[in-house]
């Protein structure tokens, strides 16, 4: 009777990472920076069957995404399988090679909606950003996906560079006509973390920003929703990552590993399953990755005699892990930790690195990631 | 949005009531995100066919479930699924 009391919530939440083969480079992308030693993806049939296990355990959002979703020339099938399903169909993608025609196809697919990034308001900076030149085509492919009757979100990833750029952003999602706008600021794993003394912005452009956004906010409401995603490093209380570990979000790798989140395959020794080897059932309610921070045994101090333990969950444990080497620990980013002092010295690295001396940045491609081995 | 009383009311468009077997409850699905709904809320929704007004709907629901005096509560629902975006409304 415990066993059943105790089992886990379904998961709602699936998170397809079709690829990791993507014509962009931004140098913040979340996908592991070792992703080009990762080869093996799954087929159309092993998707078909993960698609059916997840949605029968009660997942109803869907994100197909990556890499970019678009270079898989299965995916007009995954949709159309998917929408038979009953999910709500979310494409997350560059808008790289879209046109009108695979627009128009994957709406009568059963797609429900779009999310195009963009990397900046200019020219210069979105192609220097994205390592590709495509601002003009993602704003007309914005535009058609508008013309076809998608809800759209206009995804613009914050940082450094192009965070000065705020007001114009805004004004190019109004232009485009985005029915919601994700001002994402950029969360430090994967690439990100490598470039994050080129990426973090300081605490009064972060200001100057916000303050722009709530202002839009104002104007625009009622016909388009802005979303705010907070720098949690200049918090002092850590997020309530993915809602709680595996309560809510399921992702599937490229190669079919199941994680909790979306960062967590960089985690050392965690031995997260494989849909060619467990059912999604088996992997979602017994695998011990999707256990290991499920309700708060695993917590140390100061989280187990916290009372916001509710609250965030003790916040990331892929930041824990990246900052203070231990992902069993406090979220650094909580003022609460002893070890929240990498944080405030991350923030302080970088204000340096702005100061003195522009170092390159990292873009992900193959070749660059082929520097990191496993 | 306030509502308007001489108006039809519909789901948004680019959202979805859906039933949820696995959860047993209706949800409203909509771009990257989704509301679990209580039963009231889920009664009122599946009536906002684009058809109704605010007084067929009271209508309607009164009758469902043989009782009166439904129309506060359903006024302050459907005021907060307009300011959420979850329903529009048209003459």
């Amino acid at each position: 009777m415990a066993g059943l009391l105790n089992a886990p919530s379904p998961p709602r939440w699936l998170l397809a990472e079709l690829t990791y083969a993507c014509p962009l480079q931004c140098p913040y992308c979340s996908n592991p920076l070792d992703y080009a030693n990762l080869s093996n993806e799954l087929s159309t049939n092993d998707w078909k069957r993960v698609l059916k296990q997840s949605r029968d355990m009660g997942a109803v959002q869907l994100g197909f995404s990556g890499g970019e979703p678009l270079v898989r020339k299965d995916l007009v099938e995954l949709v159309e399988y998917s929408h038979e399903l009953g999910y709500y169909i979310n494409l997350i993608t560059s808008g790289y090679n879209m046109d009108e025609a695979k627009i128009i196809e994957l709406k009568e697919a059963g797609l429900d909606h779009i999310q195009v990034s963009i990397q900046a308001s200019s020219q210069e900076l979105n192609d220097f950003i994205a390592g590709t030149k495509s601002f003009e085509h993602k704003k007309s492919v914005a535009k058609l996906i508008k013309k076809h009757g998608y809800p759209m979100v206009l995804c613009v990833v914050l940082h450094r560079q192009n965070i000065h750029q705020m007001k114009d952003i805004l004004d190019m999602a109004i232009e485009l006509g985005a029915d919601f706008v994700e001002l994402a600021n950029t969360q430090y794993y994967g690439w990100a973390h490598h470039n994050r003394d080129q990426l973090m912005p300081t605490q009064e452009q972060l200001q100057a920003a916000e303050a722009i956004a709530n202002e839009y906010r104002d104007t625009q409401k009622g016909k388009m929703k802005i979303y705010y995603v907070v720098p949690d490093y200049y918090e002092g209380r850590p997020k309530a990552c993915m809602n709680g570990w595996g309560t809510t979000f399921l992702t599937i790798a490229p190669d079919g590993v199941a994680l909790p989140c979306h960062s967590a395959r960089q985690l050392p020794n965690f031995d997260c399953p494989n849909v060619n080897d467990s059912s999604i059932s088996d992997i979602w309610n017994k695998s011990k990755a999707f256990n290991y921070f499920r309700g708060d045994d695993w917590m140390k101090e100061p989280c187990r005699s916290c009372p916001e333990k509710d609250k965030d969950f003790g916040g990331c444990h892929c930041q824990a892990f990246l900052l203070t080497g231990d992902a069993t620990n406090t979220d650094p980013v909580c003022d609460l930790s002893p070890l929240h002092h990498t944080v405030t010295d991350a923030i302080d690295k970088a204000a340096q690195t702005n100061q003195t001396v522009q170092q390159p940045l990292l873009f992900r491609n193959s070749k660059n990631s082929k520097l990191f081995n496993h | 949005m306030s509502l308007l009383t001489d108006h039809a009311l519909q789901i948004a468009p680019g959202y979805r009531l859906q039933w949820e077997e696995a959860q047993n409850m209706f949800v409203l699905l909509y771009p990257e995100g989704l509301i679990e709904l209580n039963q009231s809320s889920a009664e009122i929704l599946q009536v906002c066919d684009g058809t109704k007004k605010l007084a067929d709907i009271v209508h309607v629901l009164e009758t469902k479930f043989e009782t009166t005096g439904l129309e506060s509560d359903i006024v302050n629902f459907l005021t907060i699924a307009l300011d959420n975006g979850w329903l529009t409304q048209r003459a």
